[in-house]
């Protein structure tokens, strides 16, 4: 016990000397700051479908609520649903988001319109709809442009949209 | 067998018919290539961006004239596509997949002689061109044609400047979040900001940046934007809102100065008439007149085809005309251009893939050439 109890005194010590306890704090900051800023950076949310897309009707047709900022065509539409990418493609990672508002219970949801990407375009249920959508130079906010942009296989196929949460007022 | 007796009466009639002259055989044919022809100030080149396939967009030349396709330019996935100062070229900024739909993506600047419609060179450039909406500011040359600048997005934002006789790129400039290409004299780019305001990069003679300045914000993003597809005028770019106001900016000197603007539509029609489409504004420069395809919409209508064209006069912003469009028949304008000859002929693309060509001093529709592609959506005009 004794020799233990040297073990741990001669180890702590030995830690003391070659560390302050401003390097701790400082360490103990980092990361703290880091995990401030991890629900800041871009995410891929993207979970592994574990069965066949069923997409109901309505996800299939452009006035479907969740479509209000969309451009492009309905995954619903080429193999997926509304929140899943046609098997062998893959989601592109950056988004552009709009905010919907769902007749059925009354509130406005964040959504965030993926594209899917790596195959040529779907070509079917093509839907521009542009509440809130801006040019350009606010991209966040803006459909046009190929969100496919940053993946390793940057070709456009069809776009999805995923609600993110309620909007608050 | 009755028809064997059959065939043998037949026969010694027929051979017992006078003989009729026959004609002359029809002569052996050459093959030959068509050649473009004369340039005519009636000339348009329709850019189709072709959604259902969008690896495979191209460019038409049409001849508002005879009414006729001259012939086609490959432009590839979600181009930018502008002509030369001097008309002679076609300048495509595009991507290439190695495997068709997928693979190693190449980016390229092709030039394409509009002589003869056939390619004359490329610039490989990185591959992050800013693939957007059909519009005049994803490739612009500079005014004396010695520089060639292309947006790129990433999505962090920059432009490239290259040499187009050189064949090689000269370098990349960041925009600081600001975004697209509008040149203006030998050595100036503009990108348009978030902020409202214009970000103005002037260049020295090799290419490289020797000052920037920034311009008064002139719109508000969330109150009342602007279409990014400013419509060029002689001594700038005006900007059209989504609400119809119109900001005319001067870019002859190096900090680009917005003039007072003016609207389109009056107070009544304010909230309900609006510009829409994807080019949404040109100018005949002689007659001083800008044509705007309108529609009745609210907010989220911006990209709404017109339903009329309506037409005003640059110096006294007075509407002097408005013609509707058969939009059953034709579907409704997305894109306008405008000869600049002294018979200027008003181009419309529509949403059902037509082109529509009329007099534009009378708003008379000359001719409706259906089929003209997939997504008819940018018009350039040598």
């Amino acid at each position: 016990m004794k020799n233990l109890d040297r073990l741990v005194e001669n180890s702590a010590r030995s830690l003391a000397k070659r560390t302050s306890r401003r390097s701790l704090l400082a360490s103990l900051g980092q990361i703290l700051t880091g995990a401030a800023l991890l629900p800041l950076l871009p995410i891929d949310r993207t979970a592994r479908a574990q069965e066949p897309a069923r997409p109901s009707a309505a996800e299939q047709k452009c006035e479907y609520w969740k479509y209000c900022a969309i451009d492009g065509f309905l995954c619903a539409c080429c193999g997926g649903t509304s929140t899943s990418c046609p098997p062998g493609t893959q989601s592109s990672p950056i988004t552009w988001i709009g905010t919907c508002h769902n007749p059925a219970d009354g509130r406005d949801y964040i959504v965030s319109y993926n594209d899917c990407c790596g195959k040529v375009s779907c070509g079917d249920c093509f839907c521009d709809r542009n509440e809130g959508e801006k040019p350009m130079y606010r991209l966040s906010r803006n459909n046009d442009v190929n969100w496919c942009m940053a993946n390793s296989e940057s070709n456009y196929h069809c776009s999805v949209s995923v609600i993110l949460g309620v909007a608050e007022k | 067998m009755t028809l064997l007796i059959l065939a043998a009466s037949i026969a010694p009639c027929r051979a017992a018919a006078p003989a009729k002259p026959q004609p002359p055989p029809l002569p052996a044919e050459h093959l030959t290539i068509a050649t473009v022809g004369p340039k005519s100030p009636h000339w348009v080149y329709v850019v189709d961006y072709a959604y259902n396939n969008e690896i495979d967009s191209r460019v038409w030349l049409f001849d508002g004239d005879t009414h006729r396709r001259i012939g086609q330019i490959d432009t590839g996935f979600i181009p930018g596509i502008n002509l030369s100062p001097d008309g002679k070229t076609t300048a495509v900024a595009t991507t290439y997949f190695a495997r068709g739909g997928h693979g190693t993506r190449t980016d390229v600047v092709e030039f394409n002689d509009n002589n003869t419609l056939g390619k004359t060179g490329e610039i490989v450039i990185p591959p992050k061109h800013a693939q957007t909406l059909a519009m005049l500011f994803t490739i612009g040359y500079s005014s004396d044609g010695k520089f060639v600048y292309v947006p790129y997005l990433t999505p962090a934002t920059s432009f490239g400047v290259l040499d187009p006789a050189q064949k090689k790129v000269l370098g990349e400039i960041d925009t600081a979040g600001c975004t697209l290409v509008y040149p203006w004299g030998p050595n100036r780019v503009s990108s348009i900001c978030e902020s409202g305001r214009l970000l103005t990069v002037t260049l020295n003679a090799r290419g490289k940046e020797t000052g920037r300045t920034t311009s008064e914000p002139f719109f508000n993003v969330d109150a009342d934007p602007v279409f990014a597809q400013a419509v060029p005028l002689p001594d700038g770019y005006a900007y059209l809102s989504f609400l119809g106001q119109v900001h005319e900016i001067d870019f002859t000197q190096p900090k680009p100065a917005p003039r007072t603007p003016w609207s389109l539509v009056s107070g009544a029609e304010k909230g309900t008439w609006r510009p829409g489409g994807v080019q949404v504004g040109a100018v005949q420069r002689s007659l001083r007149k800008l044509f705007v395809p309108m529609h009745k919409g609210g907010d989220g209508s911006h990209k709404d085809s017109g339903t009329e064209i309506w037409v005003f006069d640059l110096k006294s912003h007075q509407r002097t005309a408005r013609w509707p469009i058969d939009t059953r028949a034709s579907g409704g304008a997305v894109a306008v251009q405008v000869s600049q000859d002294q018979s200027p002929l008003l181009f419309v693309a529509t949403d059902k893939s037509h082109l529509l060509i009329l007099d534009a001093r009378t708003g008379k529709l000359q001719h409706d050439e259906k089929n003209l592609g997939q997504t008819p959506q940018l018009l350039l005009n040598p």
